[in-house]
Formats: structure tokens, sequence, C-alpha cells
């Protein structure tokens, strides 16, 4: 296995390894989203890797757009305004006002907000010409931001309830008989202590990772057959790939729109349970 | 030619919560054609609904990721 | 960097940092992401939301006003239709009322002109009666006196002697004609005495 490093730079570089010989083609897999960029230590785990640059990049662009867009705020909108004010609107509407509830919505309408943009942008990156990097696609980053919802629906509740306690007794659903309360509370801990969490972060990072995943499959594989190809139809085929593709992409565009949409949404829902009185 | 066949376990563990979000979003459109009015609500119980759902092809996919074999090579 | 993690690949070790499992979180990105989240939550709380949120108090206050400034001319402008048609009907009262005397003192006019008239009338009417009496007496003093002297000259011519006594005269005229008038005496009976009937 002699490593050939070819074409695009910006390919992942297990990607790029096409070789000639026997073999040949290898499927892009997980192992191609990992990226460093300032290695610390080899391939350990605090190099500094593209993914979070791309982070730190959005972070950047969106400070700049949102906090500079609301410097000079105007009754009638201009251009600029009236984006922040659209993606406002949804967020503190949609998604905070009817779900949270309109009595205490507005102290989590940062958070959510913060959420949606970055989440959103991100997922845009992943189709962004020459930055083409899905952040959410590495683990690590829906687990952070996961972690983050996780906090707060779970110390809103505590407030809520006045204490752990009376949270933990709030699980159970009144008007049970006795032999069923245990195996409820068992069900009702696990859906808000380990099956939330973990499905909120690993749908985002899934969605993002395979979508990634699929087109870099058509990219790939479109280039290998049209480039190594022995045949006509083999070259054909590799076109074909690559034409669709450019479709996967639209279809990309709108998986990312949706997952932000759902992560937010989903966000405001635990949010919205732990605030509520009753369970 | 290898693989894992952890993926192929993946792609079951898929059909079931795709069938079962398939029937949620069918009865919400369902209920929001009936009556429009009550689409608010009807989002929140949907999404809540598909959360549950969806957790199980979730679930699908991190065992594929943590059962994944190895090279026989 | 893409050279060693290809030689990494190649020299059979684990590829990348997620090798044994793909789904461990590397922690760099995990911290920065925790850097990057804090970075843009304190942004916004701190900055865009309230902007906002500020902008949205301002835009329902100024609706609010619009809208309380709409009322106002609205009822401004009902004020202002019902000023208008209490001055109309005042107006069509007034001219009511105006054509009405207008009427009754038309009335009044040809009334009292034709009291007017008719009182004119009625004098004219009596001054020429009383002018036609009057004549008439004038005519009948004239007469008598006259008839008086005619017949007493005619007596004294037939008589001879001189009637010039007035008191006789006087007495003697009187009593005939108030025979005369008493028709005792007959024309017939003077006939013949006069010369010329």
């Amino acid at each position: 296995m002699s490593p050939t490093v070819v074409s695009a730079s910006w390919l992942p570089a297990a990607i790029a390894t096409a070789e000639g010989g026997e073999g040949g083609f290898k499927t892009p897999g997980v192992a191609d989203f990992w990226w460093p960029v300032i290695p610390f230590d080899g391939t350990g785990p605090w190099a500094v890797t593209r993914p979070a640059l791309v982070l730190l990049l959005s972070v950047g662009l969106l400070a700049w757009f949102y906090v500079g867009a609301t410097r000079k705020l105007t009754v009638v909108p201009s251009k600029n305004q009236f984006l922040v004010e659209g993606s406002y609107n949804f967020v503190r509407n949609t998604i905070g006002r009817d779900i949270i509830g309109s009595k205490d919505f507005l102290q989590f309408v940062p958070l959510l907000l913060t959420l949606f943009t970055l989440i959103l942008v991100n997922n845009l990156f992943g189709i962004f010409p020459f930055i083409q990097f899905p952040t959410m696609s590495r683990v690590g980053i829906p687990i952070v931001l996961t972690l983050i919802v996780y906090i707060t629906y779970h110390a809103v509740a505590i407030r809520r309830k006045h204490g752990v306690l009376p949270y933990f007794k709030s699980l159970i659903p009144p008007g049970l008989p006795g032999w069923l309360k245990p195996i409820l509370f068992v069900l009702e801990f696990l859906t808000y202590f380990v099956i939330r969490p973990l499905t909120l972060a690993l749908r985002l990072f899934g969605n993002m990772l395979a979508g990634h995943l699929m087109l870099l499959v058509f990219i790939v594989g479109g280039e290998y057959l049209l480039l190594e190809g022995d045949n006509l139809f083999l070259k054909f085929s590799g076109a074909l790939s690559f034409g669709f593709s450019i479709a996967m992409t639209f279809f990309e565009l709108l998986i990312e729109f949706l997952q932000a949409f759902i992560f937010t949404l989903l966000a405001a829902l635990y949010i919205s349970d732990a605030v509520s009185e009753h369970h | 030619m290898y693989g894992s066949i952890a993926y192929l376990g993946y792609g079951l563990a898929a059909i079931g919560p795709g069938i079962g979000v398939g029937l949620i979003f069918a009865a919400y459109i369902n209920g929001v054609a009936r009556q429009p009015e009550a689409r608010g609500m009807l989002q929140t119980i949907a999404f809540t609904g598909m959360a549950i759902t969806e957790a199980l092809a979730i679930l699908g996919l991190v065992f594929a990721f943590v059962f994944q074999g190895t090279n026989p090579n | 960097m893409i050279t060693a993690s290809v030689v990494a690949a190649a020299d059979g070790e684990p590829h990348g940092f997620p090798s044994g499992f793909p789904l461990l979180p590397q922690p760099a990105e995990m911290v920065i992401g925790l850097i990057a989240f804090g970075i843009l939550y304190w942004l916004y709380k701190t900055k865009v939301v309230p902007r906002l949120e500020e902008l949205y108090a301002e835009r329902a206050a100024a609706i609010e006003g619009g809208m309380q400034q709409a009322e106002q001319a609205q009822a401004e402008a009902k004020a202002a239709l019902e000023q208008y048609t209490a001055q109309l009907a005042e107006a069509r009262a007034e001219a009511n009322s105006i054509r009405e005397s207008a009427r009754e003192q038309g009335a009044s006019i040809v009334a009292e002109m034709r009291a007017q008239a008719q009182a004119e009338a009625s004098r004219i009417t009596e001054s020429a009666k009383r002018q036609v009496e009057a004549e008439r007496q004038q005519a009948v003093v004239q007469l008598r006196q006259e008839v008086g002297s005619l017949s007493t000259t005619l007596a004294s011519k037939i008589v001879g002697e001189s009637l010039e006594d007035e008191v006789r005269q006087k007495g003697i005229v009187d009593r005939f004609l108030a025979e005369l008038e008493a028709g005792e005496v007959t024309p017939q009976k003077v006939a013949p005495a006069g010369q010329d009937a």
C-alpha cells in the first residue's frame, strides 16, 4: 500500500489515495473527517482540527453579522436588518414562544438563537464552496451543544420543582397503580437522562456525517470512475454520479436547514417540559 | 472485500423507525388538514413523537459504530 | 498534515483520532466548541437580543400609537360629521322657519294690502257718496231758494203785491213747499197756473 497524494488538495487525504493497482478505490469513511490542522501532538486529542477552525470562523461571521446589523436598528428594517429580524422572529416566535409558552420563553431566546444560528451556519458550511466541512459531523461539537441543552433543562426543572427529589417524583405520571410506578420511573428516567441527550446529539451528528459522506461517495466515486474507468460505460457512470452529487447537494441544503430547526425545536421542547408545572 | 455486518444491522434497524416517523407525520398532516388552527399544538406532539421514534434508529447507528468488528486482513 | 495522516494510514496504524471508536469526541474540538458557543451566547445575550427586543417594544408602541392616532382621527372625523349633520339640520330648520315666516309675512302683507285697499275703496265710496249728498243738498237748497224767489217773483207779478217782506215771503214759500212735499199740491194744479208747464 504505497500512498500517493492525489489531485484536489481539499479532499481528505484518505479519499485521495486512489491507487491504480490492486484494490484501487477506497471508500470514504468516518476516518476522512479527521483533519488536524495544527497538530500539537501528532494525531492526538489536542490537535486543533479543521472543524474547530470552521466553528471559530462561523462564530466570527455570526458575531460580526448579528452585532453589526443590530447596531443601529430602525423601525422600518433595512436589508440586513430584515434578515436578522427574520431569523430572530423565527426562533423567538415559532420555536420559543409557541413551544415554551409566552410566560417564560424570553430568557431562553438567546440560547435558542445561538443554537439555531450556530448549527445552521455550520451545516451550511458543509456545502459552502472552499469550506465544505460540516462541523457537526465531528461528534464532539454536537455533544457540546447537547451538553449545554442538557444542563439547562435539568437545571431549570430542578429549580422549578424545588429540588432534585421532587423532580424525580414528577417524572412519574400521577394516578398509576403502585406496581407500575418503578417500571415507569425507570423508563422516564432513561428518557430524560439518557435517550434525550443521546438522540439530540447523535441525530445532528448522524445526519451531517451521513449527508456529507454520501456526497463524498458520489464525488470521489464519480471522479475515480471517470479517471480510472476502463470502458465508456464506467466513464459514463462516473459522469452520472457527478451529476447526481449536485442534485444531492440541494437535498443536503434542505437537510441542513431541517436539522438546525429540529435541534433547536427539540431543545425548546425539552426546556418547555422542564418549565411546565406538571410533568 | 470486507465490511462490517453492523451497518447491515443498522439498515435493518432503521426500517422500523422509518415507518414510525412516516406514520407520525402522516397523522400530523391529517390533523393539520382537518384543523389548521391546531397546528402549533400538533407540531409539538409530532416532533416529540418523532424524537422518541427516531431514537431507535439513532441507537442503531450508535451500535453500528460501536460493534465495528476488525479487519480480517 | 495531509501527508502525515496518509503516512499514518500507510503504516497500518489507526487512522486519525477516532480510530478505535468513531464516536469518541476529540477533546480539543469540545473545548473549542464550548468556547465558541460561550462567545456567541454572550454576544447574543448582551447585545443582539436586548437590542432586538427593544426594537420589538418600540415597534409595538409605534403600532399601538398609530392605532391610537387612527382611532383619534376616526373619532375626530365622526365628531366633524356629527357637527356637520347638526349644522345641516339647523340650517334646514332655519330655512324652514324663514320660509314659514316669509309665507306668513306674505300672507299678512296681502291681507293688510287687501284691508287697506278695501278701506281706501270704502273711503272713496264714502266720500263720493258724501259729496253727492252734499251736492244734492246744495242743489236742494239752491233750488229751494231759486224756486222761492222765482215763485215770489211770479206771485208778485201775478198778485202785484210785493212780497218783498222777508218774513212773509219766507213763511209763504215754506208753507208751499211743505204742502208740496206733503203731496197736497199736485203738479196739475200748478201747471195751469204756470205759463209754460
